[in-house]
């Protein structure tokens, strides 16, 4: 029993730095219609920006800004650069496209700083229980930091003109621009915004771990499935995504041993879609 | 000055394809005009051209006394044209609220004072204001899109096949509510199936024929015209009426 709860409440923590970047996945989904799958190498450039962020003095919080303006402004180049004049061709040409660009960041990654490991320099915390149940106080603070950006997003796609705008032109692209919403300038911000969250996701995964060029692709899959799972194009389905799969890959290392984990994505994706095709909120925008 | 005139449009949805093929029309300030014709005569693609939805081969389209042909849609809404299309034409993800905000995006200031006329002219909006659009009933989506073009104070309301899919008597309804509109000083070029409605309520009209109005004329007479009758208000075949172009004019 105590196996269980430890492993739902890592599963808790993962799933919450998940959901980051799993939210700037579908909202580009939902805004450019591709799945864009330099999210893996963005998510390394970001993890490794706030390390160099970090490193050089800056907070926790100024890090991950300086990880979410190198992610967004890289991401938006290569939308611009590679990515979006293909997606006039369909989505699949974008999405292979967005492969290999995430391929080549990853191998900018390497060239710059190595294959090694490498671990952001935090205080070391001692962990606390209650009962036989231990959590470390560090994870539960970027657990709350990951919380705090959730709901900026959300407050920011609520209540902001450029976060309707958004919506409505992931809802309608042409009913957007007979009101006057500009879809380049729409598709740009989705690149940026979208593209950031991954970066600072990315930077999220490696305060909770270690970083090293491969942090991005080890967790494309997940990303991807949070998205698939909670509905491609919803950010609340992303969230949504991102607690299953936490919770799915932590509770499956109890069950089937941790080297079957990465299956856990693949596995929800059968099962959800084979029973709501549409993932489990649809395309609901928000 | 006219407000709309639109002189030998051609285009279609692609590069090859040509759907309107030389149309020329005209809205004068505070008028409403019909376009009626057989279906595929290019009546829904003639107002994507001139909104900016779809981008002109060759031909002029002046609006306001500028030539807007192959501006942006964003562009031409931003001139004071609105246009409502026939499907898909709200946020349906979106709340009532919201989809008015939308339709507002390009005068902030004025916002909050046309949502609060607007909830004024149609009360049912303000009841239903935190509702998903897509919750709405086929009348009620249909005035919630013509209240989010209002938003935008346009000078030419474009509306495609307004009544399309709607009871007999929230048609009719609808058509009083477009009345209302233009008596509110708002032109109105409508593109509609229930042509003896819509040639009712117009003041003129155009008969559009494979891409061409081939006909144009005061509505009433339009209307009580036998071979318009016979042709197309009620008959199928879409024939030709080159031969007869010029007669209402």
């Amino acid at each position: 029993m105590t196996l269980l709860v430890q492993a739902l409440l890592n599963g808790l923590v993962s799933g919450a730095l998940l959901a980051v970047p799993a939210i700037g996945f579908t909202a580009m989904f939902a805004v450019l219609r591709f799945p864009n799958f330099s999210v893996s190498g963005i998510a390394t450039l970001g993890a490794f920006a706030g390390y160099v962020a970090y490193g050089a003095g800056l907070q926790i919080v100024g890090s991950l800004a300086v990880a979410f303006a190198i992610a967004g402004a890289a991401g938006l180049f290569l939308d611009r650069a590679a990515h979006m004049p293909l997606v006039k061709q369909g989505a699949l040409p974008a999405a292979i496209a967005s492969i290999a660009s995430g391929l080549v960041l990853e191998n900018v990654v390497r060239l710059l700083f190595g294959n090694d490991m490498r671990g952001y320099d935090r205080p070391i915390a001692r962990d606390m229980r209650i009962g036989e149940v231990r959590f470390n106080p560090q994870q539960l603070e970027t657990m709350a930091i990951a919380l705090a950006i959730m709901l900026a997003v959300f407050a920011a796609l609520a209540f902001t003109r450029i976060g309707k705008a958004m919506r409505a032109s992931a809802d309608n692209p042409d009913l957007a621009a007979l009101k006057g919403i500009r879809p380049q300038r729409v598709a740009m911000m989705a690149s940026f915004v979208g593209m950031g969250l991954v970066g600072m996701g990315g930077m999220l995964l490696g305060l909770d771990s270690s970083i090293d060029p491969l942090t991005g692709t080890r967790v494309l899959l997940s990303i991807f499935a949070a998205a698939v799972l909670g509905g491609l194009g919803s950010a609340p389905g992303a969230v949504l995504g991102a607690f299953l799969i936490g919770i799915a890959e932590e509770v499956s290392v109890l069950v089937v041993g941790s080297q079957y984990r990465a299956a856990v994505g693949f596995f929800a994706i059968l099962i959800v879609l084979s029973l709501r095709p549409r993932g489990l909120l649809g395309e609901r925008a928000f | 000055m006219t407000l709309l005139s639109v002189t030998e449009l051609r285009g279609g949805y692609g590069a090859a394809d040509e759907i309107v093929r030389g149309a020329a029309l005209t809205v004068e300030p505070g008028e409403i005009v019909a376009l009626i014709g057989p279906n595929g005569a290019g009546k829904s693609t003639l107002l994507k051209l001139i909104a900016g939805l779809l981008r002109p081969r060759a031909g002029h389209v002046r609006f306001k006394d500028r030539d807007v042909a192959g501006l942006a849609a964003p562009d031409i809404s931003r001139r004071g044209l609105s246009f409502v299309p026939q499907e898909r034409n709200v946020f349906g993800t979106m709340t009532v609220a919201e989809n008015l905000e939308m339709g507002g995006f390009l005068d902030r200031a004025a916002t909050r004072a046309r949502m609060d006329e607007l909830y004024g002219r149609f009360p049912m909006l303000a009841d239903k204001r935190r509702a998903a659009a897509r919750t709405l009933s086929g009348g009620q989506r249909q005035i919630l899109a013509m209240a989010m073009a209002l938003m935008n104070a346009p000078a030419l309301l474009l509306l495609d096949e307004p009544t399309a899919g709607l009871s007999p008597r929230a048609a009719e309804e609808l058509f009083g509510t477009i009345v209302a509109l233009n008596e509110g000083g708002v032109a109105i070029l409508m593109v509609e199936q229930n042509a003896l409605e819509a040639l009712a309520v117009s003041a003129r009209a155009y008969v559009l024929v494979q891409g061409r109005a081939e006909r144009e004329g005061r509505a009433a007479e339009l209307a009580s015209d036998p071979t318009v009758r016979d042709l197309f208000l009620g008959g199928s075949a879409p024939p030709m009426l080159s031969g007869n172009r010029g007669d209402f004019q």
